[in-house]
């Protein structure tokens, strides 16, 4: 006992560390703007975003400023197509975690940005995992979650896009 | 015309993944400690203290309310600043404006973090607005990699350019005594056989979380060249603002391309009448949590012409030795203590500049260097450091 302490002392202070896993949620206002693609999401199935009157860029996340032009964008939405073509992509190799769960990531799904068919770029999530059928350029269809109450997650309501043949 | 600001005292702390033996605000003590004795002044002589640090990355929030004794801040004015990755460099600004508009004479500025008490990835995506949180978090990596992609399909560099960088930075670390991931990588090899985390990003691609914080101390000329034998000018300062999560939307959308850099350098640039820039400044430290990002960058600060970097990497210009060295501390891709890495930059340049950086001395002459910041919201802090204004 005596000589086992003895060993303690010689290693110097002990430190210590304590340990804290708070709950936070949150609720969090999606506000005017926000709040229309999430209820266009939600009620039909639709990605949307808003236009800007002078330069005519569209928006999503949509803004009441154009960022560019600095002027009030007033209340032009435009709905956007749901097909498109894979502009770049990437896909997980080394397990994420994530950290709302403390699981590991769920999402298997690549990552993409995809060029929609009016010429907007959108950042969402492929349905192909097989890395060797992925290739820029392929033709990509927006795929919902079909239960109306699993929506109301905003662009999150689109599970994946699909590849397909046209 | 702003008065001139020098920096008259540089301190860090040595980095590492885990410090058991000190909390938080001992940890940034130790910093503000070397930058006094480097300018052998008095906490009593500095007038007011600035902070950045990324909120929430140690899992609290206002972690300066619990160190106004251990960095001398109390009864003194300041704040902290919170801007992302640009964080530290944010900090850094705002020490600029406070000395440079005449309204303290002597202002310390600080970074921190200590990674080891939070979970970083999770402050980012709990922190994140949550439309977007899904993809947040991934992290950085799935952005610098998507990144990565286009770099390669662009310019035809390739994974290997990409690991000279990686190996370039572990010589600067190695020699660096504050630097973190010391790997004493032999060859291009090592690197290129690290597993991927996010295709085509390797383990070795990665900045690691590091434990750290950097303090500078700020002063007004008529103060500066008392208290200093080697002051070092803050020649100019340029912070730009972005949209984050509409990032892609100017300009390039898989970020590879970055507005605010482009806006940072027009600007930085045409003030100073630097028109070559590898002639005309001699080293550079910039925020580059990835060695594809080191590559992007020296396109983005106009260090080669577009498309050309990974020329720069495979003659070697950019080494320790080179014509143009980039990052001779090891960078951040070898030390990352987030709010403290952008005041890490500016430090290092700034020891270039007295010539005191020692082991990873560069080889050129540094009359002028520039210092950048980079975060996730795509913001851009960009300094210009000289020797004698």
């Amino acid at each position: 006992m005596a000589k086992e302490s003895a060993k303690k002392k010689t290693k110097g202070p002990e430190y210590i560390r304590i340990k804290y896993n708070a709950h936070r949620p949150y609720d969090w206002s999606t506000g005017k703007y926000l709040g229309k693609v999430y209820a266009e999401a939600k009620e039909n199935k639709k990605l949307v975003g808003n236009r800007c009157p002078q330069c005519k860029d569209i928006w999503l996340p949509p803004t009441p400023v154009c960022p560019k032009c600095k002027i009030d964008m007033g209340w032009d939405w435009v709905e956007l197509p749901q097909t498109g073509t894979l502009y770049q992509y990437t896909y997980l190799v080394y397990p994420l975690w994530d950290p709302h769960y403390g699981e590991k990531w769920a999402n298997p799904y690549p990552s993409a940005v995809i060029l929609l068919d009016n010429g907007v770029f959108y950042r969402h999530w492929l349905e192909e995992t097989d890395k060797e059928k992925l290739k820029t350029g392929m033709r990509l269809q927006a795929v919902w979650k079909e239960d109306y109450d699993e929506r109301g997650q905003g662009v999150q309501d689109i599970l994946y896009f699909r590849t397909i043949e046209e | 015309m702003a008065n001139r600001v020098a920096i008259v005292g540089i301190g860090q702390t040595y980095h590492t993944s885990k410090r058991d033996d000190v909390n938080q605000p001992e940890m940034v003590a130790e910093a503000v400690r070397s930058a006094l004795t480097d300018a052998q002044l008095s906490i009593r002589d500095i007038e007011s203290v600035f902070t950045g640090n990324m909120e929430t990355f140690e899992g609290i929030f206002l972690p300066d309310h619990g160190m106004a004794a251990e960095i001398g801040a109390l009864g003194k004015p300041g704040f902290k600043v919170n801007t992302g990755g640009t964080t530290g460099a944010s900090a850094v600004a705002e020490g600029f404006y406070m000395v440079s508009s005449g309204l303290y004479d002597i202002s310390m500025v600080i970074g921190f973090e200590k990674q080891d008490c939070g979970d970083t990835t999770a402050a980012i995506s709990a922190a994140a607005v949550p439309v977007w949180a899904k993809g947040a978090a991934t992290g950085a990596i799935g952005e610098f990699a998507k990144q990565a992609l286009s770099y390669m399909e662009i310019t035809g560099g390739t994974e290997e350019h990409a690991a000279m960088v990686r190996v370039k930075a572990d010589k600067g670390a190695c020699r660096n005594p504050y630097a973190h991931l010391k790997l004493g990588l032999q060859s291009i090899d090592e690197v290129l056989q690290s597993p991927y985390l996010v295709w085509p990003l390797r383990l070795l691609d990665f900045c690691p979380q590091s434990c750290g914080a950097c303090a500078l101390i700020l002063a007004t000329e008529k103060k500066a060249k008392k208290i200093h034998k080697k002051p070092v000018w803050l020649a100019d300062v340029e912070v730009v603002h972005q949209e984050p999560f509409r990032a892609g939307v100017f300009g390039d959308p898989t970020g590879k391309e970055t507005y605010t850099q482009h806006v940072a350098c027009e600007k930085i640039y045409k003030r100073n009448n630097i028109t070559d820039v590898r002639k005309q400044i001699d080293m550079a430290e910039i925020y580059e949590p990835s060695n594809w990002e080191e590559l992007n960058l020296y396109e983005h600060l106009h260090f080669c012409k577009k498309g050309e970097s990974w020329k720069l990497i495979e003659k070697g210009i950019t080494e320790i030795e080179g014509e143009f060295p980039v990052n001779p501390s090891g960078g951040v891709i070898s030390t990352n203590p987030i709010g403290a890495t952008p005041v890490i930059r500016v430090a290092e340049a700034a020891l270039q500049i007295r010539g005191d950086a020692g082991e990873h001395q560069v080889t050129r002459d540094t009359k002028t260097a520039i210092a950048t910041a980079l975060g996730g919201p795509n913001w851009t802090v960009m300094f210009l450091l000289k020797r004698s204004l």
